[in-house]
């Protein structure tokens, strides 16, 4: 399967889960066109989830503090945040493709980011909050027709070289 | 009246923190602090939900050290319920938990603490990142780090369930024996590991010891305190990150204080402050004595370098000759260089290595005798590990069905909590004259608590936000005198 669809957060902390659910959400209907994963693993960690995908969606929550919660923001890997920042552990989606392909495991060549602005990604046991779960019908949507267009679309590869 | 600036930085994938340097009339940094967001309602959470479920639950909290928690949840499962596991259930805990160790440690030495350590804070900014570690130690390491990661997350995986989500620890053993084909499996990945192991230490004595201006960081006294050290250890006082007694020892390295995991609340207390939720732990029978180091402060350290201090050695031989090398170079024990946590990492993996390859070996590791089932009621268990990071510990209270009345976890960051507190003043004191101020400075700030690796209270996964850092400059009406942002 060459297209990724991943979910990220932390299922147990209230808008953190929103990614993860999402995926939860998708994995069935996707599941002849798509590896759907979740994890709650952060930064460098994900430089072995991403490997040997052609094409990768990611869902995850994210907070700006500059839209109002449930805004859906569609964002390549080249819009992604460049990070230098205080978390050891903090590793931006750019940083993991530059090091993955240097590493030669290969990093999927398009990947899209949906980040929906979340309320309170910090609370154990919370539920979702209402603006973040107004938005998962249309993350899902979104989710799956960006995988479907990809398998409409003639497909465009960078060649991980096999280890 | 003082200025005040803030490094706030938005940009992360786990957690959140900032921090605050107030910067007086003179022109001298008054006080710096960290603040770190934590995960809400832990206590409220866990009420009412089945105790055999925490090391599941608690495993969920933390993306990054998920087998540290459902380990120290397992233990508490163990005491909660009194009963002993069969030998052969703690020999698999263990040597599962060493693969765990030695997979988040070869994780850090390149792609977490390599930026800050192996490419040096004054490295241009361009070059401080992983591809700069790669740049400078070369693309075979980073290859091999990812293979030796693989294999062990394989042999997790098979052993424990899956690895991000363990489903491995029971109260009085584990769910399944390990069969002949995985032990020889761990035989395998156990001697691959220790092969890297020496290579990383390799490296870091090509890389490190020998560039004279990074030993001179290491050994700067900006990133240097004189505090007590915690660590579990076994019967000889050597590290075992999976059981034994805590000891701790005092900033001359002297024993000070030994106990049981269990009597733990007898000897560590935590400290409030108005300014942060965080809550720093300190050694009671020394006292609270504000952010100081020295022997009449109570604040003390875990994680690698602790560990290092407060063992008198390393259970297998490559490790315990590294971890001579490491003492006599930095001149004897104890370490109080924060910043050779990083080597003491490294010295720690390929002791996890070992030891994972000594259990694997052991004719016991295949026996089907996993398991005693316990029969006791269940009233209160406190459980210990050794977290990457450093000392973890979960304590539950329970009703007589099992059901959780009471739940706390003292993280490792928050035994580290103090220190990491005092590193980033001193560090901010040293390095930051008047409102002026660079973005390396602040980054050498960073470098102080990013060290320590902060679990960030087992913090969350929002993505980085599009803003870049913003350090914002206050005059003594809080009106903003400056911005600078970092990209």
């Amino acid at each position: 399967m060459r297209t990724l669809v991943l979910g990220l957060g932390n299922e147990l902390a209230g808008d953190d889960a929103v990614g993860v659910l999402v995926a939860r959400a998708v994995r069935g209907d996707l599941q002849d066109v798509a590896h759907v994963e979740e994890s709650s693993a952060a930064g460098m960690a994900l430089i072995e989830v991403f490997a040997g995908y052609e094409r990768a969606v990611v869902v995850d929550s994210i907070v700006t503090g500059r839209n109002p919660p449930g805004t859906i923001s569609e964002m390549g890997l080249g819009e992604v945040g460049r990070v230098v920042a205080p978390s050891l552990h903090q590793a931006g989606l750019p940083e993991l493709a530059a090091v993955a392909e240097r590493l030669g495991l290969g990093f999927p060549s398009q990947t899209v980011v949906l980040a929906v602005e979340v309320v309170d990604p910090y609370a154990l046991g919370a539920r979702l909050s209402e603006p973040v779960a107004a938005a998962v019908p249309e993350l899902i949507r979104r989710v799956r027709e960006q995988v479907l267009r990809w398998e409409g679309a003639p497909c465009t590869t960078t060649t991980p070289s096999r280890r | 009246m003082s200025s005040e600036i803030l490094i706030d930085p938005i940009t992360r994938l786990e957690g959140h923190g900032r921090i605050h340097i107030f910067v007086n009339d003179e022109g001298s940094v008054d006080h710096a602090y960290l603040q770190i967001p934590e995960l809400r309602g832990f206590e409220k959470f866990a009420q009412g939900r089945r105790a055999e479920d925490m090391p599941q639950i608690t495993s969920r909290i933390c993306g990054v050290c998920p087998m540290a928690h459902h380990m120290a949840g397992t233990k508490t499962l163990d005491d909660l319920f009194h009963v002993d596991p069969p030998p052969a259930a703690k020999k698999v805990r263990e040597m599962v938990y060493d693969a765990f160790m030695v997979e988040d440690h070869a994780l850090h030495f390149f792609f977490l603490g390599g930026p800050d350590f192996v490419v040096g804070p004054t490295a241009p900014k361009a070059e401080r990142n992983i591809l700069g570690v790669i740049g400078k130690v070369g693309l075979e390491i980073g290859k091999e780090v990812i293979g030796v990661r693989k294999e062990i997350r394989d042999l997790m995986n098979d052993a424990a369930g899956k690895a991000i989500h363990p489903v491995f620890g029971l109260p009085g053993g584990v769910s399944q024996p390990i069969s002949p084909e995985l032990r020889d499996r761990f035989v395998a990945g156990a001697v691959h590991a220790v092969e890297f192991g020496k290579f990383a230490l390799q490296i870091f004595r090509d890389v490190v010891l020998s560039n004279a201006e990074y030993v001179d960081l290491v050994t700067s006294e900006a990133y240097t305190h004189r505090t007590y050290y915690m660590g579990l250890v076994d019967q000889e006082n050597r590290v075992n990150f999976y059981d034994g007694h805590l000891r701790v020892v005092d900033p001359d390295g002297k024993e000070f204080l030994t106990f049981e995991p269990r009597d733990y609340l007898e000897h560590v207390a935590e400290h409030v402050e108005p300014w942060s939720y965080i809550k720093f732990a300190y050694l009671k029978d020394v006292g609270w004595n504000g952010f100081n180091d020295g022997a009449d402060s109570g604040v003390f350290a875990v994680a690698p370098l602790a560990r290092l201090n407060a063992s008198d050695g390393m259970s297998t031989p490559v490790a315990q000759e590294a971890y001579e090398e490491f003492f006599s170079t930095l001149g004897g024990r104890p370490v109080h260089h924060t910043l050779a946590t990083h080597w003491a990492r490294l010295v720690e993996l390929v002791n996890a290595a070992e030891r994972m390859g000594e259990l694997a070996a052991d004719p016991e590791i295949t026996s089907s005798e996993v398991r005693t089932i316990p029969t006791a009621t269940p009233t209160e268990g406190i459980g210990v590990v050794e977290a990457p990071r450093g000392t973890l510990i979960h304590h539950y209270q329970t009703d007589e069905r099992g059901l959780i009345t009471q739940a706390n976890l003292i993280v490792a960051t928050q035994n580290n909590a103090a220190r990491i507190a005092l590193s980033v003043d001193k560090a901010a004191k040293a390095l930051v004259h008047g409102p002026e101020v660079n973005e390396g400075l602040l980054n050498e700030v960073e470098m102080a608590f990013r060290a320590y690796d902060p679990c960030f209270g087992c913090a969350t996964h929002s993505l980085p936000g599009e803003m870049p850092l913003i350090v914002e400059i206050r005059g003594p009406q809080n009106e903003l005198v400056r911005e600078i942002r970092r990209d």
